[in-house]
C-alpha cells in the first residue's frame, strides 16, 4: 500500500485519459477499459490509439507498439535476479504488472532489501486496479469530468520518478550515471520523439557506468 | 477517423500478447540461470539511468515542450519532492508533496 498509492493515484487520472480520448475515437466503453486492463502500458496504448485514429492499419500499430514496449525487456531483465525464488504463477503476475512505475519502486525496494513477492504482487495489483479504474471513470465520464489536470495530476508521475531517482542514487557511480543519463536525454529530445530520448539515454548511460566502473 | 471497437480489441490483444512476452521472457528465463558478471553490472546501472532519464526530460522538457528552467514550475516543484524524499524516505509524502507545490506554483506564478 505505501508503496502502491503514489503509483495508484498518478494512474487513476492517466487512466482516465486514455478512457476519455479512447472513447471519444470511438472505441466504446468495453474496449477501452479492456484495453487497459489487458495492456497496462500507458505511453503504448496512447500512441496505438493514436495511430489507429490517425488511419494507420492495425499491423503498424502492433509493430509501433511493441517497438515502444520493447523497454519492458530491460526492465525484466533487471527484475530477473531478484525473482530467482518466485514460482511461475507469481513471476506471471508480477511481470503482467510490469510498468515504468512499478520496476521503478519493485527494484527500489528490492536492493534496499525490502521487497519480498507479496510487495510487489501488491504494487502490481493496486497499479492495475489504478489504471483500469481510471480508464472506465474516464470512459463512463467523458463529458462529465472536466480536467483532470487542475488538481495537480499533471505531477503525480513526475514526482514519484523524482523521489525514485533520489531514492536509486545511493553511491557516487550511481549518481555519475545519472547525471550522464540526464544530460543524453535531454540532447537526445532535441532530435528524437516521444520516448526514444529516454531508452536511447539510458542505456548508453548504463554502458558508460558499465565500462567506467568494472 | 473513428476508432470501432473491434480494431480496438485487436490492438489491445496483440499488444497484451507482445507485452506478456516482453515482460515475462527475462524473468522466466534469466532468473533459471546466472548472469555473466558485465550484463549483470551493465543493468545494475539501468535504473539510476532510466530514472534520471525520466525525471530530466519529464521535469525539463514537460509534454515534449521545452521550457526556461526558472520560467519552469516543474523544475521548481521537482526540488521540494527530492529533498522530501531524501530526508523522509516516504514516497507518498515526496509525491503529495511535488502535486502541492506544482498546484500552489502554478496558482501563484501561473
Amino acid at each position: 500500500m505505501r508503496l502502491g498509492m503514489p503509483v495508484f493515484l498518478g494512474y487513476l487520472p492517466v487512466g482516465a485519459a486514455f478512457g476519455v480520448v479512447a472513447t471519444a475515437a470511438g472505441t466504446g466503453i468495453a474496449a477501452a477499459v479492456g484495453c487497459s486492463g489487458l495492456v497496462l502500458a500507458g505511453a503504448g496504448q496512447f500512441i496505438g490509439l493514436q495511430l489507429l485514429k490517425g488511419a494507420a492499419g492495425l499491423a503498424t500499430a502492433i509493430l509501433a507498439t511493441a517497438v515502444v514496449n520493447l523497454r519492458y525487456v530491460l526492465f525484466s531483465a533487471t527484475m530477473s535476479p531478484y525473482l530467482r525464488e518466485t514460482p511461475w504463477y507469481r513471476q506471471l503476475f508480477i511481470a503482467f504488472t510490469l510498468t515504468d512505475e512499478t520496476f521503478a519502486i519493485n527494484i527500489t525496494d528490492s536492493r534496499a532489501g525490502l521487497s519480498d513477492d507479496w510487495s510487489k504482487l501488491g504494487v502490481g495489483f493496486i497499479s492495475w486496479v489504478g489504471w483500469t479504474a481510471g480508464t472506465a471513470l474516464g470512459a463512463a465520464a467523458t463529458a462529465m469530468i472536466g480536467d483532470p489536470s487542475k488538481w495537480g495530476v499533471d505531477f503525480a508521475l513526475p514526482a514519484m520518478f523524482t523521489a525514485l531517482l533520489v531514492a536509486q542514487v545511493t553511491e557516487r557511480r550511481y549518481a555519475v550515471v545519472a547525471v550522464v543519463a540526464a544530460a543524453s536525454a535531454l540532447a537526445l529530445a532535441t532530435v528524437l520523439p516521444g520516448e526514444w530520448p529516454v531508452i536511447a539515454g539510458a542505456i548508453g548511460a548504463a554502458t558508460v557506468g558499465a565500462l567506467m566502473y568494472r | 477517423m473513428t476508432v470501432t471497437p473491434a480494431a480496438m480489441w485487436a490492438l489491445a490483444i496483440a499488444m497484451a500478447v507482445t507485452n506478456l512476452v516482453f515482460r515475462l521472457g527475462p524473468i522466466a528465463l534469466l532468473s533459471r540461470v546466472r548472469l555473466p558478471l558485465p550484463v549483470e553490472r551493465w543493468l545494475s546501472f539501468v535504473p539510476a539511468s532510466v530514472m534520471s532519464a525520466l525525471v530530466a526530460t519529464e521535469v525539463l522538457h514537460p509534454q515534449g515542450r521545452w521550457m526556461l528552467p526558472w520560467q519552469n514550475i516543474y523544475v521548481f516543484a521537482a526540488i521540494p519532492t527530492a529533498l522530501v524524499y531524501w530526508k523522509t524516505k516516504s514516497f507518498l509524502g515526496a509525491s503529495v508533496t511535488g502535486m502541492v507545490a506544482f498546484l500552489a506554483l502554478r496558482y501563484f506564478v501561473g
